[in-house]
């Protein structure tokens, strides 16, 4: 945790050329910086929008994120070094630090947490504004649950190969990202990481129209209109209107993501080869003595924030909550079995 | 009649080769529905979670006029 010494100034020399565009102005600026805003993924989108924000003086970033950083990562994700992936450091802990060297004076709180139906009003609960910098498509929706139910803005970001989305979400005001998208597509429908790859400019796009969204909602904008959609590599980009679906469940008052009713309990994971398994209550367990407990089986690795176990071809990395991801598998059944053997349930 | 749709994204797949950059123009009998022009296109109803006619969503079921553009996309989900 990183807390501020001191409330910024209304205006400095570090927010000028902001504070001197007519659409923030010092007010806005002051605005800005009363804002908690919470980023969930420190992914692509999410490094973008709070380099952003961190740079733009936004008072409070709770950033959300389950995973850690790995190569792969750097081609887009602009916050982390070589030096992060080699460490394995969670990612909100390596954004944290990075941010805090960009602008020392707003208070970032960086929660290595996956969001799940148990806790998402909890994280998500005393934000001003929540951004979407998710990589799949059942977070998202359990996002918008939670955003309608406690009546937080919210901003949906999504990014696959040269193809990205964006739509502002004010809970009881426009369509919301049920109106939208119904419902999660059945298994192996969706393009992924894997089959589609994605482009940084993309993710720079949508991250930054994410985030001047934010600007212009915490300085009493009005929400923008409509859904984005873009196409960096055939250089298409346009704005289609939406209605708010009658028949729209989440806009009803029913948040099926939000119960559990929808959300599962393993998860393959974007771009990997990888499952997680999240178990349904979080529990605190003690990586020392699951370290010294896995010593005898294999190679085991504890970094304090999570702890690597190598098992023939597959990888145990295993966080204080419990959760676990189960690298070098798609197969949800054998990571179940692998935790199971040696996390115990 | 005759509509236009365009496809975006992953579903330029399903565009015939003639077609230019991501648009077709597809003739359609009268009063036929936008999953009409999906079935027509042989787009797999699976693939597409968000279609617009003349820039704006509309459902499945929505009957088509003449000249109409059809915008035709996949769910994004990645990040």
């Amino acid at each position: 945790m990183h807390d501020r010494t001191q409330s910024p100034p209304a205006s400095n020399e570090r927010y000028d050329k902001q504070v001197l565009f007519r659409g923030i102005g010092p007010e806005g600026q002051r605005a800005l910086g009363d804002a908690t805003v919470a980023i969930m993924g420190l992914g692509a989108l999410g490094t973008v929008i709070a380099d952003t924000l961190c740079r733009a003086g936004v008072g409070t970033l709770r950033l959300i994120d389950r995973d850690f950083v790995e190569l792969s990562n750097l081609q887009r994700q602009t916050l982390f070094t070589e030096a992060d992936a080699q460490e394995r450091l969670p990612k909100v802990v390596a954004a944290a630090r990075r941010l805090a060297e960009i602008n020392s004076t707003i208070t970032i709180e960086p929660l290595i947490r996956d969001l799940h139906a148990g806790n998402a009003l909890e994280i998500l609960q005393g934000a001003d504004l929540v951004l979407d910098g998710t990589d799949n498509l059942e977070t998202r929706l359990l996002v918008n649950d939670a955003c309608l139910e406690l009546g937080i803005p919210w901003v949906y970001g999504a990014a696959l190969g040269a193809q990205g989305n964006a739509m502002t979400i004010i809970p009881g005001e426009t369509p919301c990202l049920r109106c939208l998208i119904a419902d999660v597509p059945p298994p192996g429908v969706m393009p992924t990481c894997d089959s589609e790859g994605v482009l940084a400019p993309l993710t720079g796009i949508i991250g930054s129209w994410e985030a001047a969204e934010a600007l212009r909602l915490l300085t009493g904008q009005p929400p923008r209109q409509g859904v984005l959609l873009a196409d960096v590599w055939h250089g298409d980009m346009r704005i289609v209107e939406l209605d708010r679906r009658a028949d729209c469940p989440a806009c009803g008052g029913t948040y099926d993501y939000l119960t559990g009713e929808r959300t599962t309990f393993t998860t393959s994971m974007c771009g990997r080869n990888a499952v997680q398994i999240s178990p349904a209550e979080e529990r605190q367990i003690s990586l020392d003595v699951l370290e010294t407990r896995l010593a005898r089986a294999g190679d085991v690795a504890n970094n304090g924030f999570l702890l690597t176990f190598a098992v023939d071809e597959t990888e145990l990395i295993v966080f204080p909550t419990g959760r676990a991801i189960v690298k070098g598998t798609t197969d949800e059944a054998v990571a179940r079995s692998l935790y199971a053997r040696y996390v115990g349930t | 009649m005759r509509v236009k749709a365009r496809l975006f994204a992953t579903l330029r797949d399903h565009l015939p080769e003639d077609a230019s950059d991501n648009m077709v123009e597809v003739e359609l009998s009268e009063e036929a529905t936008v999953g009409d022009l999906l079935d027509e296109l042989a787009v797999p109803a699976d693939e597409v979670r968000v279609t617009m006619v003349n820039g704006r969503a509309r459902p499945r079921d929505w009957e088509l006029e003449p000249d109409d553009e059809v915008g035709i996309f996949p769910p994004v989900g990645g990040g």
